[in-house]
């Protein structure tokens, strides 16, 4: 298979996984698998009348939407599907997811900020205290993988799972990434940014149309993004017997996904000094110790 | 010799002067905070063109977060956070503005008519530096490193002791 | 040579910048935004030279590295300074703060 097919198959497939991910958001609410729903809110809020706030700030209105999308394709092109298949095999790879994801952030301050409005602002500002806490896990657990392929590019990480993959190899590693992946998303339980019954929509309260289109499909783009960073990191990319690689990321990420709505289905919103309390508390020490125990079991 | 690493130079250093000034220039606060976020973005890409590949993604990593806060802190403290009474709070801007030309000027002159010797064109792969400097920080720098982790620890304790507030314990 | 030149230059503008702002402005937000741009020029001024004139020298990557350290804890240490003076005289302007008590 030329590179050039891989490269378009492997695009379809994404494409069609942001699809699949939108029917399971849409199950995960309500319990129903809706497979044409998905096109037909796409389709309404595409063509919905757009309705600017008064005094809003014009200049962050306008570039937060854009910084968003534009820092998840960024990640996407850097994440290898396949083997050889990878956009951009950036050197410092494993530091780069983490830099996007805080681009993600500072996008999500800028829009509660620019629409001037009080649920708004209140959203951008738990979406911020949020996102700032579970990067610190991220971060570390990072670390954790790359001490072990000793090397920052992300090809590497996926062959250094050879012999035992990392959610073995790292369990503690694995459940921090795996909750501060759905936090960063703001999937449920974790969603008290774009909290729908308390804060009425939240970060995203004032957009309507094509612009509150790009930033749900963003987010779903998001969590189809962690998933696969979740797959590359920790259950051995693409690795697998008969099927061509990226077949296997495919499996192995919508597994992934489905355990995250599945989550958010069956458990309540945390509160948001329980979520603050579990990452600084909690979170971080275990960052601390996954590193340690990483250091000793690559040492023995 | 005009070359796509001189071009890339001029481009990103022109953005991140022009943010630069739009920080003290703007009367919004918030948008003096993110066009500061925008200059540090610029100065992560210049780390970028210079090959310092490691450097620029951390720098830009670090910067975001930290232009968030001082976001966050600018629309609790500051009476106009979003610049719509458009008041030019600046004191003794004409001794300012002759210190900041003067010291431009002073350090154009010091590189202009400096003997820096050859310039070096080989440069190690990412992949390379990352491991080089990696070595370099355990093994010759460590204790810089170790100071450095413990500044950190006593600015941290520091900053809490200084933010917490003393009338709590009073009232007892 | 044009390379390092341009670059110092870029930096020594940005570091005129930051004294500007770090001497006209009465907000300590705004003056600890003039001292993070000024600490912004000079780790350019580090990695222009490590660049162009000590590629091999990685002690010079470890000083950015301390310099990004100090930047990101003088601004902590700052926001606990303003936080501390907003309580106790309710604004952070730097004029009203000539007196040495309360």
């Amino acid at each position: 298979m030329t590179p050039f097919l891989n490269g378009f198959i492997i695009s379809l497939l994404f494409v069609g996984g942001v699809y699949v991910v939108a029917v399971l958001e849409r199950w995960s609410m309500t319990g129903n698998v809706n497979w044409p729903g998905p096109a037909r809110s796409f389709y309404l809020l595409f063509a919905q009348e757009e309705i600017k706030t008064r005094k809003h700030d014009k200049v962050f209105f306008e570039t937060a939407p854009i910084l968003f999308i534009g820092v998840i394709l960024l990640t996407i092109s850097i994440l290898p599907f396949g083997r050889g298949s990878v956009m951009v095999d950036l050197g410092t790879g494993a530091l780069f997811i983490n830099a996007a994801l805080v681009y993600v952030m500072v996008s999500l301050l800028m829009v509660g900020w620019a629409v001037n409005g009080v649920y708004a602002m209140v959203g951008g500002w738990r979406a911020l205290a949020q996102l700032i806490a579970y990067s610190m896990p991220v971060v570390m657990v990072l670390t954790a993988t790359v001490m072990r392929a000793e090397s920052m590019f992300l090809t590497d990480i996926v062959e250094s799972q050879q012999s035992l993959w990392n959610i073995l190899y790292q369990p503690v590693g694995f459940m921090l990434f795996y909750i501060s992946a759905l936090a960063i998303t703001f999937l449920p339980p974790f969603d008290l940014p774009v909290a729908e019954g308390e804060l009425a929509g939240g970060v995203w309260a004032d957009l309507t149309g094509a612009r509150k289109l790009l930033f749900r499909l963003g987010r779903l783009t998001l969590v189809l993004t962690l998933s696969v960073a979740v797959v590359v990191l920790y259950l051995g990319g693409w690795m697998g017997p008969w099927l061509p690689g990226f077949v296997w990321t495919f499996l192995k990420t919508f597994l992934v996904a489905t355990s995250f709505f599945a989550i958010g289905r069956y458990m309540p919103r945390i509160r948001h000094d329980h979520l603050l309390e579990y990452n600084w508390k909690y979170g971080v020490p275990l960052a601390l110790y996954n590193i340690f125990q990483v250091g000793i079991v690559l040492l023995l | 010799m005009i070359s796509i690493q001189l071009i890339l130079l001029i481009i990103f250093g022109l953005v991140a002067i022009w943010f630069g000034w739009r920080v003290f220039m703007t009367s919004s606060m918030v948008r003096s905070a993110l066009s500061l976020l925008g200059s540090m973005v610029a100065i992560g890409a210049l780390f970028l063109v210079m090959e310092a590949e490691f450097l620029g993604v951390l720098q830009i990593m670090m910067m975001g977060t930290e232009m968030s806060i001082m976001a966050v802190f600018m629309m609790m403290y500051m009476m106009d956070p979003g610049g719509l009474g458009n008041m030019d709070m600046s004191h003794q801007k004409n001794l300012s503005i002759a210190a900041g030309v003067a010291v431009t000027v002073l350090i154009t002159g010091a590189v202009l008519f400096a003997d820096w010797g050859t310039i070096v064109t080989q440069v190690p792969s990412p992949h390379e530096q990352n491991r080089l400097l990696g070595m370099e920080i355990l093994k010759r720098s460590m204790m810089i490193f170790e100071t450095a982790g413990v500044t950190i620890l006593t600015g941290m304790i520091a900053s809490i002791a200084v933010a917490l507030s003393i009338k709590s314990s009073r009232e007892k | 040579m044009e390379l390092l030149i341009t670059a110092l230059i870029i930096a020594a503008i940005l570091f005129g910048i930051g004294l500007y702002g770090a001497l006209s402005q009465t907000n300590l937000v705004m003056i600890m935004m003039g001292i993070e741009l000024m600490l912004g020029a000079a780790m350019v001024n580090l990695v222009a030279f490590w660049r162009y004139l000590h590629p091999e020298a990685f002690s010079i990557q470890m000083f950015v590295l301390v310099a990004m350290t100090v930047m990101a804890l003088e601004g902590a240490v700052g926001f606990a300074i303003a936080t501390q003076r907003f309580r106790t005289s309710g604004s952070v302007e730097m004029e009203e703060s000539a007196e040495l008590k309360g």
